[in-house]
């Protein structure tokens, strides 16, 4: 069973988190947790999302609308990059023969 | 954070707490590890951030400079980064960043990467894939199909030859899938786009049979080789000659030299599945009843012919 914080204890969590700027989080959704019979509950992912969110907004002040952009750009990146790591590590457990095709593959491809 | 929360920042201890700040945001700025994926910047913010907690409070920093509380400050709550999360492959605000319907490489990519594990985990929590609302509007969910996976058992002779052979997927529908020749045991063959159906764009997902071939009552296979025991008569083994022997093509004429024996293998060379060979071990088989001419003539031969096939044996004690 997953633990979920509570609006109230991610608050306290994060330093930067305001009721405010939380709210205005859930309203964009930008962040979103899942729903509980006792309301939002906040997973590991959602309070590292908060953190960094709070970051961005803290360091550049950035307007809402930009702040979702933003964050939707991270999100694509963080997928691909998960899924790069993947890759990666399937290729690396091919012997060197298929390796050796990858890698001229790719400088052909990519210079 | 070690040593100097000042120098963490690169400001002097005379700095205001507005110079802390902005020294603190440009550090953040440059080197935040959801944004700079090098491990030093990481480390440059590890400090910098210690360190900011640490000076931001007036009191906290005016306890720090009177050596009343050392640089680790008070506890601080384990900081998160986001990153740590967001990778994974269950990450819930995983969003896709353009392959899927790409022309050339969509179907490669699905088969990789197909985000189906993601969605239906978060789908269990009441929030899908499609969740993440852009702009205030829905996005639309597409989903690839479900890949099936079947076993399915083919006879010695279609694995070896190639052939047809029809089948009956889970919905009903009867697919007919191509043996390829020189299928082995084990081989998997991808039917595109005959498993599941998708979701809004999303495609059909494939079929993989898992072939098993079925053992023969006279052949075996290794590879490319076929096998065979080919029973020959007394008279064939001690006189030669030539015998009709089964292969995978029919029958073929072997020739059995003289003084054949048991066990001894020929090699019917390019009888076997593509470009392989026969491989033929030669069993001698008695008639199927000694009678009165033979046991005589073998009486008188062995009188002056009788051989030890055994020499060499150790019998143990």
């Amino acid at each position: 069973m997953t633990r979920y914080y509570s609006s109230t204890e991610v608050v306290a969590l994060i330093d930067d988190l305001t009721e405010p700027r939380l709210t205005a989080y859930l309203r964009a959704s930008i962040v979103e947790p899942v729903a509980t019979p006792d309301g939002p509950g906040f997973r590991e992912t959602d309070v590292a999302r908060l953190q960094l969110l709070c970051d961005l907004d803290e360091n550049y002040t950035l307007p809402e609308e930009s702040l979702k952009m933003v964050m939707g750009l991270i999100d694509q990146l963080n997928a691909m990059r998960g899924d790069m790591r993947a890759l990666m590590r399937a290729v690396a457990s091919e012997p060197d023969e298929v390796r050796s095709r990858i890698h001229s593959s790719i400088r052909v491809l990519r210079g | 954070m070690a040593g100097d929360p000042y120098a963490a920042l690169g400001v002097k201890k005379t700095a205001t707490e507005a110079e802390v700040k902005a020294a603190y945001r440009k550090i953040a700025k440059a080197d935040h590890p959801d944004l700079n994926p090098d491990p030093a910047a990481a480390e440059r913010f590890k400090a910098a951030a210690a360190a900011y907690d640490l000076l931001k409070d007036p009191e906290q920093r005016r306890r720090f400079d009177a050596g009343e509380i050392d640089d680790q400050g008070q506890e601080r709550p384990q900081r998160r980064y986001y990153r740590d999360h967001a990778e994974a492959a269950d990450n819930p605000y995983a969003r896709s960043y353009g392959f899927e319907n790409d022309a050339d490489m969509g179907d490669v990519f699905s088969d990789l990467f197909g985000r189906r594990g993601a969605a239906g985990r978060a789908g269990a929590e009441g929030r899908g894939f499609e969740g993440f609302a852009q702009s205030g509007q829905q996005r639309d969910f597409h989903m690839r199909g479900q890949d099936h996976r079947f076993t399915l058992q083919v006879d010695f002779m279609t694995a070896a030859k190639g052939g047809k052979t029809r089948i009956t997927l889970p919905d009903g529908n009867d697919l007919e899938v191509t043996i390829p020749k020189g299928a082995q045991d084990g081989q998997t063959i991808r039917l595109k786009e005959k498993g599941g159906a998708g979701l809004g764009k999303g495609g059909p997902g494939d079929a993989y049979l898992t072939l098993t071939v079925a053992p023969d009552p006279q052949f075996r296979r290794e590879g490319d080789d076929i096998f065979l025991t080919l029973p020959i008569t007394l008279a064939e083994a001690v006189l030669g000659g030539k015998v009709a022997t089964p292969t995978i093509d029919g029958p073929v004429n072997l020739t059995i030299p003289k003084g054949a024996t048991t066990g001894q293998k020929l090699r019917l060379r390019g009888r076997g599945v593509n470009g392989g060979d026969q491989q033929v071990e030669l069993k001698i088989v008695m008639p199927p009843k000694v009678d009165p001419e033979l046991e005589a003539f073998m009486e008188s031969w062995r009188k002056s012919h009788d051989y030890d096939p055994r020499i060499g044996m150790k019998y143990g004690s």
